[in-house]
């Protein structure tokens, strides 16, 4: 029976696992390095069947298994046959996950092992055992608890209520130099082999504590040399050891009281001889030299000398160099030093394996998804949503706003009904603006700040009656808002109900000097006015109806159950064919609103915008009692401001967004936003001046910009308004 | 398997004693989604104590109604927490990264979705859009 070992046909016995075939060959699985054939290393490591860093001491010897050793030096080529794509849809995966529910999962099957099992069945508990020998590689164990296993077929994830982690305790791997020649085993893989009938020919045994090296010929070991000087000529050279490391790599991974270790795993052993030379890390092929450079160097934590010298971040994640390690940074540091953490995966998984079930996340379409593509749009995604960027000429879609009528898709705004005795008192500590005053029917911009004063979102309040108003919210803030606004209500104890309605309706924006034509084509006699807004039936469909403007010509939003989007539009579409009725997409949107200033939250603002800093300080009343934010607002607004957001015009054609600001040769700020706006007549920009003071003329692709007042049209909000 | 439906109803928000006393008005089938919040398939009216309840009409929910066989095959295998066992019973959460609820009756399973995600459901699961 023979395998294929690189280009070459290796016998094996029946029984044998490849690592083992490989030994009985002359060879090595690698190009050196101890042999422990239990797992626990990575020095077996190869790629069998196209898997690179397969352990092939666990693949049991088969006919036809190919199997090529990784290069000395390098990581194995990519494989990439079959091509990866990255994209594909997870239901695609050729992996599957299967998932399991128990009360206990046991890993590891030796004495400590059963015991817990036993004890567990005993207790009347239902009892998972995960054992490699058994064909579960757990990979990892997470909070929850959850535990990961890769099968040969599937990928298996044990939820269980309690996880028992009794993995035993793995033999020491020498640190010396020569630690990487041909022919070091441990004493168990010792035994190993001799019981496969494997010849070992000459050995020589020493245990850690008396080794001072390995000396070797050709990259085989040929002695042994003992700290006492002595030197013992071999073929094969047999470590044995005391002390033991405890296989805790899963125990380290997480932190949960539903996690608990036992047996060897969780004892404390002896660490082993300070190493001096040679290699600590096998798998990543680091020396103590590479570790003491990183320590000189000022990374003396066992956490900083991983990160620094990449040790215990290979394919045996620590199993072999950590006893090692904490030895060197205990001498070093003069402390105790405990394991650095562990983190998934302990084994090696193919990109399937790991991407088993694992999903994006899902970006919703609006119900007019159908009528974009049809259209000819190029969706993208915003927000959460997939969203017409355009129809295939912007242009086309801005001037149909500006000088005719057009439709925006903009389902997809957060929107929430709020209601209740205490809604105006809730509100009022949640917006920096008013509210009590607001009347029935009228509506009001407003801004959402945080506690630090820093704007989070921003939309429309809308007051239906005395104790109901229906809120607004950008659509990639609206899930954040929505939860703030929940757990400000529940902090305060304030008596408000409150019901999510951002799926549930569709929105479309009626926007251009037509926009009230359309509009009273379809039957609506009367448009509301500006911020004004009411409940009314277009096209037979119920609209909650908002006159508002972001585009900056007037605009109607029609708010409606999204089950009846298509047949709306439709109608607004048809209503307006000799309109020359276009609908607009982002792109469109994105600069209409920038000639009016408006601020894209998240776009145009930071993590750490004030209202002052976007020059809205407009939209914050200081003489309300209290609002979320307003303590932070009233202390920063006695310091200096270093940041502001301004808005620049300058000739020719606009730079692109995040094009750098220089005052001289010093880079001030950038570019937020930008358009070469055909009203305005030259490119006008929102952007960060972050050097005080702030300049009027700033240099912006090597041209001269000079700092202007948005909005940059119809300064007075007529169009709007009309 | 059955292509989907919209399920056309009633969302209610209120206090969790209102929502308990609570009559809607036809066949309905009452999904409590929240402490506060009733999702009432087929209501077209609902009467509560509580004044500032919010009701309002809900269309954005399509369901496919499965089979347990259908339900095993095809959404089991992607739920990693625990179903429950009692019936009739609703459950919510992530079903392969999709926010999804499960209605479960004696012999039925609802699969519900929001409208703005069933091109995901029907991509990742398999069932008919």
């Amino acid at each position: 029976m023979r395998f294929v070992l690189d280009d070459r046909a290796v016998d094996y016995v029946d029984g044998d696992s490849v690592a083992v075939a490989v030994v009985r060959a002359g060879q090595h699985p690698q190009h050196g390095g101890t042999l422990c054939l239990t797992g626990d290393c990575g020095n077996c490591s190869a790629d069998v069947d196209g898997v690179p860093f397969t352990r092939t001491c666990l693949t049991p010897a088969r006919p036809g298994l190919r199997v090529h050793r990784h290069p000395a030096v390098g990581a194995p080529p990519l494989q990439l046959d079959p091509p990866v794509n990255p994209v594909a849809s997870p239901a695609q995966h050729e992996v599957q996950v299967r998932r399991i529910h128990v009360d206990v999962a046991v890993i590891g099957a030796g004495t400590s092992g059963t015991r817990a099992a036993d004890e567990a069945r005993s207790a009347g508990r239902e009892v998972l055992v995960l054992d490699g020998l058994l064909g579960d590689d757990v990979v990892g164990v997470y909070p929850g608890p959850l535990v990961v296993v890769r099968r040969a077929a599937h990928m298996l994830h044990v939820h269980a209520h309690e996880v028992v982690i009794a993995t035993g305790a793995a033999e020491l791997h020498p640190v010396c130099d020569g630690n990487m020649l041909r022919g070091i085993l441990t004493a168990g893989a010792a035994d190993r082999l001799r019981s496969r009938g494997v010849d070992l020919g000459t050995v020589a045994t020493v245990d850690l504590v008396d080794l001072d090296r390995f000396d070797g010929v050709e990259g085989r070991v040929a002695a042994v040399v003992r700290r006492d000087g002595s030197s013992e000529p071999c073929d094969t050279a047999v470590v044995t050891a005391a002390s033991r490391a405890p296989r805790d790599l899963l125990a380290r991974m997480v932190d949960d009281p539903h996690v608990r270790t036992v047996g060897p795993a969780s004892e404390r052993y002896e660490l082993p001889p300070v190493p001096t030379d040679g290699f600590i890390c096998p798998c990543s092929k680091i020396t103590v030299e590479d570790v003491q450079g990183v320590w000189d160097k000022g990374f003396q934590h066992i956490e900083l000398v991983k990160r620094a010298a990449l040790c215990g971040t290979g394919t045996c994640q620590g199993g072999v160099c950590m006893p090692h390690l904490r030895a060197f940074v205990t001498d070093r540091s003069g402390a105790p030093t405990a394991p650095f953490t562990g983190r998934p995966a302990s084994r090696q998984l193919t990109i399937a394996e790991a991407a088993a079930d694992v999903h994006l996340d899902p970006f919703r379409r609006t119900a007019l998804h159908g009528e974009h593509v049809a259209l000819g749009a190029r969706m993208d995604r915003f927000g959460g949503w997939w969203r017409p960027w355009n129809y295939g000429d912007f242009m086309r879609e801005y001037w149909a706003v500006r000088e005719g009528v057009s439709l925006g898709d903009v389902s997809t705004l957060g929107k929430l009904i709020v209601s209740g005795p205490d809604v105006v008192e809730a509100l009022e500590r949640l917006y920096p603006t008013t509210i009590a005053d607001i009347r029935p029917g009228r509506s009001r911009y407003v801004l959402l700040l945080n506690e630090r004063g820093h704007l989070i979102d921003d939309g429309m309040v809308c007051r239906e009656s005395d104790d109901r108003f229906v809120l607004t919210f950008t659509s990639g803030g609206a899930a954040l808002a929505e939860a703030w606004v929940r757990d400000w209500v529940e902090t305060w104890g304030l008596d408000v109900r409150i019901m999510d309605r951002t799926v549930s309706l569709g929105a479309i924006n009626v926007t251009g000097p037509l926009a009230g034509d359309l509009l009273r084509r379809l039957g609506v006699e009367e448009p509301p006015k500006f911020l004004q807004h009411r409940h009314t039936t277009v096209a037979g469909v119920d609209c909650h109806m908002m006159r508002l403007s972001f585009t900056g010509e007037a605009s109607f939003e029609l708010h409606h159950p999204i089950a009846h989007s298509v047949q709306l539009w439709r109608a607004l579409m048809h209503a307006g064919r000799d309109m020359n009725i276009t609908p607009h997409g982002l792109q469109a949107l994105f600069a209409l609103r920038l000639e009016k200033g408006h601020v894209i939250v998240g776009m145009d603002t930071e993590l750490d915008s004030t209202p002052r800093r976007i020059g809205m300080d407009w939209a914050v009343k200081m003489d309300k009692p209290d609002f979320v934010g307003r303590t932070s607002l009233a202390r920063v607004a006695e310091l200096p401001d270093r940041r502001r957001l301004f808005g620049f015009t300058m000739d020719g054609p606009a730079p692109v967004e995040g094009a750098p600001i220089y005052v001289g040769d010093t880079i001030v700020g950038h570019v937020a936003s930008s358009f070469t706006s055909p009203a305005a007549g030259k490119a006008v920009m929102l952007g960060w001046q972050k050097h005080t003071p702030f300049a009027d003329t700033v240099t912006i692709d090597g041209r001269t910009a000079t700092v202007a007042q948005p909005p940059f049209y119809d300064p007075e909000g007529a169009r709007a308004r009309a | 398997m059955r292509a989907p439906e919209r399920l056309w109803g009633l969302r209610v928000v209120s206090t969790p004693d209102a929502l308990d006393h609570a009559f809607y008005e036809g066949d309905v089938v009452v999904l409590r989604i929240a402490s506060d919040e009733v999702l009432a398939i087929g209501a077209v009216h609902a009467e509560l104590t509580d004044p500032h309840a919010i009701v309002e009409p809900e269309s954005t929910f399509i369901g496919w109604d499965l089979t347990l066989q259908e339900f095993e095959q095809v959404v089991a295998r992607h739920v990693e927490w625990p179903l429950p066992t009692g019936r009739p019973a609703l459950a919510q959460g992530l079903i392969a990264g999709i926010p999804l609820k499960l209605w479960f009756e004696h012999d039925r399973v609802l699969l519900i979705s929001s409208n703005g995600l069933v091109h995901e459901v029907v991509d990742r699961l398999g069932v008919p859009a």
